[in-house]
């Protein structure tokens, strides 16, 4: 009887220690493969292609790179033409983050109030950013194109002649610009017309009761409402424009004389073209930190935002 | 303080009508409610009135001028909206402060720097600094003046609400159920402090809810509206001792006056359904059937059958200092023990009645505090003198 009292005794407590066991190592379990997947997939390329670019390694020869310290960044920074492509990156990151948040926002404005043949309006104005990105250089390709494309039909008729958009010094840079505006600013237009739609009008109608005008209430309720997404959808857009490759690549190859070269296009060339991946890896980890700068005033701002509006 | 006149004024959604036909006026200094379920119209009306609502029908006058066409900031008013609408992005104080810079604003300040700079000056103008000083002073927000709405209570953010509206010293203000956010116990304070606000400033104040208790403690005068229409205009005591008819009976008071149809029979005699009678006597109306109308704490509740109207207890509801007893009267067939609480008649005494649920019981009431109203108009009738032969 005692001997049986005594299993009895037992058995919940070890029922409970296994729930206690499981709720402990639970969480890990459901975090281990998202963690996996980070580790595999970023992590380690991340970490090989830092180790790399210490290295002296070659596309011939990929795994028998020798380390050679900061030899690569040395270089680098030795090289003029580096300078032109990180001038040619910021640049083009710049100017896209600028008429690309600036149009979006104009189209959102358009069709935030109601009109007839909004929804179709909307459609047509999503058509840039639903193309994945070599059929838009491809459609753009042909508006570009000198003997037949539409966009030298008009500057034709306008008096200005056929111009080389895509293999001249002076349009390459700023064609490359316009399909990439062409691309994001619908995904800007989408953001910031959620963003329109989620400010209170009550507030609205309170500052024009105090004597705002429409101006006014633009500057002092619509603008701070849609701030921290216009902040977000620029860092967006700043990053993928460091990081874009397949419009620029097919529209000019980073010419005309490399004033279309981004750091990734760069990157692609040294690589691939002169298989030096240790000086790619370089390439590559200067691009990471334009982009984590990016990240870091954003970051900085929404800090600073947080902290102004908690008090 | 301007003088605002409505007439014939309508607001129609495409083919919906949702205020057909409003004639009134709102006096200088008064603290008008304006009461109805939701729905009702009556905010459509406030914004009508601060012309945040285009009017579809008839004028708005304001001193005798029409003022449909006015932008909300030439009309002088100030609102006060249900969810506060305060400026999140701005402190207390640039809340309060915003009317007044945006009095001092001129056409060319929208030039970019010119904004930051006027802005900035505005903000450091002594003068605009000693009326927001004083507005938080009154109100109570003085320690609150450098937060933000965002880390404000309700009771706090509805404060700065109001004080934005007080600072232009407006001549009209306009409030949207401005305490249905708020709990309970903050409604009761809002709702005094609100009503010392009147008092002090003297301003005509025009006031929205649903809330009968609001309207009732706070106002100088009512409008009771139903679909868009006035039920009856008249001060807090009118609308509850002489309602103009059965929604406004039903409407105002807690529990609502209690609507009973009757036949009137020979001899002052009250019938209700198959079995229960009743002598009534005092003054009737020349109608053979109506509605008798007793607020519940004008009925007197007996255990037994000391009262005039048998009946039995359904529910007890004990609030503390009082109790409200829901009684059914003895009118049903044996055997009916609907649960039904629509046709309860209620009554309020003070204490305990010592009574329990199922218990017989009976009811009566001094004919003076008889209301009749017409069984198909819901209209108020007037009683006539006590009459001894039946209505044919």
């Amino acid at each position: 009887m005692t001997g049986t009292a005594g299993h009895q005794t037992v058995t919940p407590g070890r029922g409970r220690r296994r729930t206690v066991h499981l709720e402990r190592w639970l969480p890990y379990a459901f975090v281990a493969l998202p963690f996996g997947y980070l580790v595999l997939f970023m992590f380690w390329p991340l970490t090989d292609q830092m180790l790399m670019s210490f290295a002296d390694t070659k596309l011939m020869n990929p795994n028998a790179g020798k380390f050679i310290g900061l030899d690569n960044y040395r270089r680098l920074v030795a090289d003029p033409q580096f300078y032109t492509t990180l001038r040619i990156t910021i640049v083009y990151t710049v100017l896209a983050v600028l008429f690309g948040v600036g149009l979006g926002v104009i189209a959102a404005f358009a069709i935030d109030r109601p009109f007839r043949g909004r929804a179709a309006v909307r459609a047509v104005l999503l058509f840039g950013w639903a193309v994945p990105g070599v059929a838009a250089a491809l459609i753009w390709l042909w508006i570009f194109n000198l003997p037949s494309g539409v966009l030298n039909d008009i500057t034709q008729a306008m008096g200005l002649g056929r111009l080389r958009w895509t293999n001249s010094l002076g349009l390459a840079l700023p064609s490359i610009l316009i399909v990439t505006v062409w691309q994001v600013s619908p995904f800007v237009m989408l953001v910031v017309l959620a963003a329109l739609q989620s400010v209170p009008e009550e507030v609205r109608e309170a500052a024009r009761i105090d004597g705002a005008d429409a101006l006014n209430v633009f500057r002092n309720v619509t603008l701070p409402h849609i701030l921290p997404t216009l902040q977000l959808v620029s860092l967006l857009i700043a990053v993928w424009s460091i990081r874009r490759f397949d419009v620029i690549y097919l529209l000019t190859g980073g010419g005309p004389i490399g004033s279309t070269s981004t750091l990734v296009v760069e990157l692609r060339q040294t690589a691939f073209e002169d298989f030096n991946l240790g000086m790619a890896s370089a390439y590559g980890a200067v691009g990471l930190v334009l982009a984590l700068l990016v990240a870091l005033v954003h970051f900085l701002f929404e800090r600073h935002r947080a902290r102004v509006m908690s008090r | 303080m301007p003088h605002i006149e409505f007439r014939k004024v309508a607001k129609s959604f495409g083919h919906n009508t949702v205020i057909g036909g409003f004639d009134a006026s709102v006096e200088d200094g008064e603290f008008l409610v304006l009461l109805g379920p939701s729905g009702c119209g009556k905010s459509t009306l406030l914004r009508m009135i601060a012309g945040l609502t285009e009017i579809s029908g008839g004028s708005l006058l304001f001193d005798g001028h029409v003022a449909n066409d006015w932008t909300p900031h030439q009309r002088g008013v100030a609102f006060v909206f249900q969810s506060y609408a305060l400026y999140p992005h701005m402190t207390v104080r640039g809340n309060i402060a915003f009317p007044l810079v945006m009095d001092r604003f001129r056409k060319w300040h929208h030039i970019p720097v010119v904004n930051a700079i006027q802005r900035w000056r505005a903000m450091r103008d002594p003068e605009l600094a000693a009326s927001v000083e004083r507005i938080a002073r009154q109100l109570e927000l003085e320690p609150l003046l450098d937060r933000r709405p965002a880390s404000l209570s309700g009771g706090q953010r509805q404060r700065v609400a109001l004080a934005r509206s007080l600072v232009r010293n407006p001549s009209l203000y306009l409030l949207d159920e401005p305490l249905s956010n708020l709990d309970a116990k903050l409604r009761t304070q809002m709702r005094s402090e609100i009503s010392t606000l009147h008092r002090e400033v003297g301003k005509t104040f025009i006031y929205v809810t649903h809330d009968q208790v609001e309207a009732m403690t706070m106002a100088t005068r009512i409008i009771v509206m139903n679909h868009g229409e006035i039920q009856q205009v008249d001060t807090p005591d009118g609308i509850y001792d002489q309602p103009a008819n059965t929604f406004v009976a039903r409407f105002v008071g807690a529990p609502p006056m209690n609507l009973i149809p009757v036949r009137l029979a020979e001899g002052s005699r009250l019938e209700v359904g198959a079995s229960l009678a009743w002598t009534h006597a005092g003054p009737l109306p020349a109608a053979p059937a109506a509605i008798l109308g007793v607020r519940p704490e004008k009925l007197r509740l007996f255990s037994g059958t000391g009262g005039m109207i048998a009946a039995q207890v359904i529910v007890i509801e004990r609030l503390g200092a009082e109790t409200v007893v829901g009684c059914r009267l003895d009118d049903r067939p044996a055997g009916d023990h609907g649960l039904n609480t629509d046709d309860l008649v209620f009554v309020r005494i003070a204490g305990h009645p010592g009574l329990h649920h199922g218990d017989a019981c009976s009811l009566s009431y001094a004919v003076e505090d008889a209301a009749w109203f017409d069984s198909a108009s819901g209209r108020r009738l007037e009683a006539g003198p006590v009459r001894h032969n039946p209505v044919a």
